[in-house]
């Protein structure tokens, strides 16, 4: 085996709703520093997919490992402690807070907290919220949110809003970002923007990346490698010039030819 | 003074003034007078502050020589020889000021170039200037300057400041700014005096900046402007307008701009002014805010969209807000009429305005960064009377600056002597004439040395006696003050042989808050004077919103039946104040807003008639042959560099 070693490995999930078979036998392996996008046409399982590797959903069968550890049966704050961080479809922030306090309540994870110390905050605490905002400065300076830094997310505009979500998960320090449909709904610009981020992130931060995408012309630029899903069942999985030109694929988008 | 005696009969009165004592030789330079600064203050006060992680970061003028030295000893190692070019495209930060001064310092010449420059304008200057290496911001210049490279063979290297997108970038045209400093750091090792002698090796005759004019007319030219005019053209406001070394200035206009070379850099290296820099554009209003400083010197433009914005959230606020604003706004204006015919306003009114102070003027002057405002200025395209009066009633004292690339300020508002008609009169150092045309002439130390390559347009803009002509049309009433009337070649006759200002009526026009843009029409061929007009999207779109008017886009919203009763009653207001002859007659909303992308606007936001009047034909034509709506299909050309067709009708409408 030449392959890199797997960051993230699922095997096997199938995973029902009642009578709904959201996904069936999937199987694929992430391989450290890359970034693989998941595809396919409306109702596949790729959102099922994401938040079964989070944690949000339990497959009924099929085991997830992260690092090589079995992570199936852990809830999704331990997962998340363990570098999974993810992004959502429909935006998922608090709302009335401001993109520093959506940033800075992610850092929670990595606080360590003491009654006393919080209360009199001197000393340790002091110094443990200054390393806290430091990391959260960084990453507002990296997403370029300067403007926004004080601004009430619910009142900031749909992209804008989309980048604080990103900013949040970034804030966890992750190690494997999962991001479902980041630029769904942006104009050119705003998707050029995320774009360029999202290999930033890849670039700079080193950190593997799972990307739920529709457009295409993005999923081609940035991803490395491609699995598509059609029914709960992966069809394809690789390069984009091999997406390109796979049969399955071509008749999942365009409908079996007659 | 055998000069003072020959002097026109129209000129300023020029006493003996310290500002304009002959330069010492010891600091005639940009980069003498720093390395002075630096020796006087060391670690021991601070020269800028960065606001960066939201903090604002501090850089001592110790710190801030360790960086020059470095990157003028890095550029020396790299092969940068005295009189060599160096065109640096970026936005205002620390390193800017550092990379120019360091360029001067090595005996260079620093080009400024726009940071919204595209490819093309970008090539020109580069080429134009023989720039010899590119000093860019960030990944986006970077790219630009990758693109160019073929066009560009005598570009030696590309150096950055921003690494951020850059890290993979493996490139050896490409260097970063620590990197140019490491080489600088061996070279001084090697040869520990050379910064000191390459610095006592300038003279104030050596050109300091090309700044590249914005070509309203045809190519942009650079003008050749020495280290000597720079330093009096710096002090020629300073006599009028006292800045100290404790001073807070905030560097955000660009630096390409000559008055932030002036004002900016060349007031920090000979008095040593803080520098503050804002964290990114966007948050330029907030950090002005919490720097509070001293002098501010805005175009014209952004002095009005600050008054729009404040209108607009005053009709948003509270009803307590509100009613303080109705009530006290007019007291503010009674009083700054009484200052204004040069009388003392009565103790009554004078108590009243103090307790507006309190209640509203002064809460909104620290929304704006003002509070401790002493030398706020506007320039470029002059402001409206209505948005100068509305500053002065809210305790800011707006002065007009009115100046050139060609020859800096030429005159100004000083000693208390604010007029809102006028732009002010000439510092002493500065002379001025009206010649042919009401063309004003210019005469000062501070006239520059030529257009680059072009000794042709240099010999018309400079003459034998050293004047300056300007090509603006103004005069000077019994106080000595200027008026601006416009451009020379801009005053426009109609058929009926009156003369208009289309500049004029754009102004007042734009003083409203629901009109971005306009364009005021007419010819030696017309009868009556038209105009286009560009609508504020944002306040329009609140105004439909609260009147319950729908749309869906800017097209649309700009064509709406209600929109246009409403622009007529700003058009009627214009024109209540001029003569019947040269009044608006017709006018028509324009679909699409104008746009400095689409070569419609140049780079300050000056409107490009020619090229607008060409592609805004059909509806001009209309304007005049009396139709009330017309077909347009217009080519809009997208940021990626797509382009596409809209087609909607235009109306037109009689005012």
């Amino acid at each position: 085996m030449n392959q890199p070693a797997a960051k993230l490995r699922v095997q096997n999930i199938t995973l029902r709703f009642g009578g709904v078979t959201a996904l069936n036998d999937v199987s694929f392996e992430v391989y450290q520093g890359e970034i693989l996008a998941l595809i396919g046409p409306n109702g596949a399982g790729k959102t099922s997919c994401i938040n079964s590797i989070s944690g949000f959903y339990r497959p009924q069968s099929g085991r997830i490992f992260l690092d090589g550890r079995d992570i199936t049966n852990l809830p999704p704050h331990q997962r998340a402690k363990l570098g999974l961080s993810r992004t959502f479809q429909n935006i998922a922030l608090y709302t009335n807070a401001t993109t520093l306090d959506n940033l800075m309540a992610a850092r929670h994870i990595h606080m360590r907290p003491s009654l006393i110390g919080e209360v009199i905050f001197w000393g340790m605490a002091q110094r443990e919220e200054i390393k806290h905002r430091r990391v959260v400065e960084e990453i507002i300076d990296f997403l370029e949110m300067q403007a926004i830094r004080k601004s009430i997310v619910g009142k900031l505009g749909y992209g804008l809003r989309k980048r604080v979500e990103l900013g949040r998960a970034l804030a966890l320090e992750p190690s494997v970002l999962l991001l479902d449909e980041p630029m769904a709904g942006m104009n050119v610009e705003e998707k050029e923007d995320m774009a360029r981020f999202i290999l930033d992130i890849h670039e700079r931060r080193g950190v593997t990346i799972v990307l739920i995408e529709h457009d295409m012309g993005l999923v081609m630029d940035i991803a490395q490698r491609i699995v598509v899903l059609d029914f709960g069942r992966k069809i394809a999985e690789g390069t984009p010039q091999e997406i390109r030109t796979n049969q399955a694929v071509i008749n999942a988008y365009l409908g079996q030819a007659g | 003074m055998v000069a003072l005696q020959n002097a026109p009969a129209r000129t300023a009165p020029q006493g003996e003034h310290p500002h304009l004592a002959p330069l010492d030789p010891a600091l005639d330079t940009l980069p003498k007078n720093f390395v002075a600064m630096a020796k006087r203050y060391g670690a021991r006060k601070v020269a800028m502050r960065k606001k960066r992680y939201g903090i604002w970061q501090e850089y001592t003028w110790a710190g801030s020589f360790a960086h020059v030295r470095d990157f003028c000893l890095g550029l020396v190692s790299l092969g940068l020889q005295r009189g060599e070019k160096v065109s640096i495209i970026g936005d205002n930060d620390p390193e800017y000021y550092w990379a120019e001064l360091a360029v001067q310092a090595a005996g260079g010449i620093s080009v400024g170039i726009f940071t919204d420059a595209n490819l093309q304008e970008l090539a020109y200057v580069l080429q134009d200037s023989d720039s010899v290496f590119v000093i860019a911001h960030d990944q986006e210049q970077c790219d630009k300057m990758l693109a160019l490279r073929e066009a560009v063979p005598s570009i030696r290297a590309v150096i950055y400041w921003d690494e951020k997108g850059l890290w993979r970038y493996r490139d050896a045209w490409l260097l970063s700014f620590e990197q140019v400093e490491a080489k600088g750091r061996a070279y001084a090792a090697a040869q520990p005096d050379a910064f000191e002698k390459l610095v006592a090796q300038g003279s104030g005759d050596d050109i300091a900046i090309f700044s590249y004019t914005s070509g309203t007319t045809s190519l942009p030219k650079g003008a050749m402007i020495a280290h000597r005019n720079l330093i009096y053209g710096m002090r020629h406001v300073l006599a009028v307008a006292p800045i100290r070394p404790e001073d807070d200035y905030v560097s955000f206009s660009p630096l390409a701009w000559i008055t932030e070379q002036s004002l900016g850099l060349t007031a920090h290296v000979c008095v040593g002014t803080v520098v503050n820099f804002p964290e990114c554009a966007e948050t330029t209003q907030n950090d002005i805010r919490e720097i509070a400083p001293v002098a501010l010197l805005f175009p014209s433009r952004l002095w009005e969209s600050l008054l729009s914005m404040v209108q607009v959230r005053m009709a948003d606020a509270n009803l307590i807000n509100r009613a303080l604003y109705a009530l006290f706004m007019p007291i503010g204006y009674r009083v700054v009429d009484f200052e204004d015919r040069g009388k003392r306003a009565p103790i009554w009114w004078r108590a009243l305005y103090r307790l507006g102070d309190v209640l509203i003027f002064r809460p909104l002057r620290d929304k704006l960064g003002m509070v401790r405002m002493r030398e706020a200025f506007t320039s470029g395209a002059s402001l409206s009377p209505d948005a100068l009066r509305w500053f002065r009633a809210i305790g800011v004292t707006l002065k007009n600056l009115y100046g050139s690339t060609e020859c800096q300020t030429h005159t100004l508002h000083y000693g208390g002597e604010v007029r809102f008609e006028t732009v002010g009169k000439p510092p002493p150092g500065v002379e001025i004439r009206i010649a042919e045309r009401n063309e004003i002439y210019v005469r000062s130390r501070s006239v520059f040395q030529g257009y680059y390559k072009a000794p042709e347009e240099t010999a018309k803009a400079i003459d034998a006696e050293g004047w300056f002509h300007t090509g603006d049309a103004g005069y000077l009433n019994a106080e000595g003050h200027l008026i601006y009337l416009d451009r020379v070649k801009d005053l426009v006759p109609l058929a009926s042989g009156e003369y208009f200002s289309p500049q004029y009526l754009e102004v007042r026009l734009r003083f409203s808050p629901y009109i971005q843009d306009a364009m005021a029409l007419g010819s030696a061929e017309r009868d009556f004077v038209g105009a286009l007009i560009v609508i504020q999207f944002d306040n329009v779109a609140r105004w439909a919103e609260k009147h319950r008017v729908s749309f869906t886009t800017f097209v649309d919203l700009s064509q709406k039946q209600e929109v246009y009763e409403l622009i007529r009653k700003d058009v009627q207001r214009v024109n209540a104040a001029l003569p019947e002859a040269i009044r608006i007659k017709r006018f028509s909303i324009l679909h699409k807003a104008f746009d400095a992308d689409e070569a419609e606007l140049t780079r300050t936001r000056k409107l490009r008639r020619g090229f607008l009047a060409e592609r805004y034909r059909e509806i001009i034509e209309a304007i005049y042959s009396g139709a009330t709506s017309v077909q347009v299909r217009a080519e809009v050309k997208y940021r990626d560099g797509r382009t596409g067709v809209v087609q909607t009708a235009v109306r037109i409408v009689d005012v």
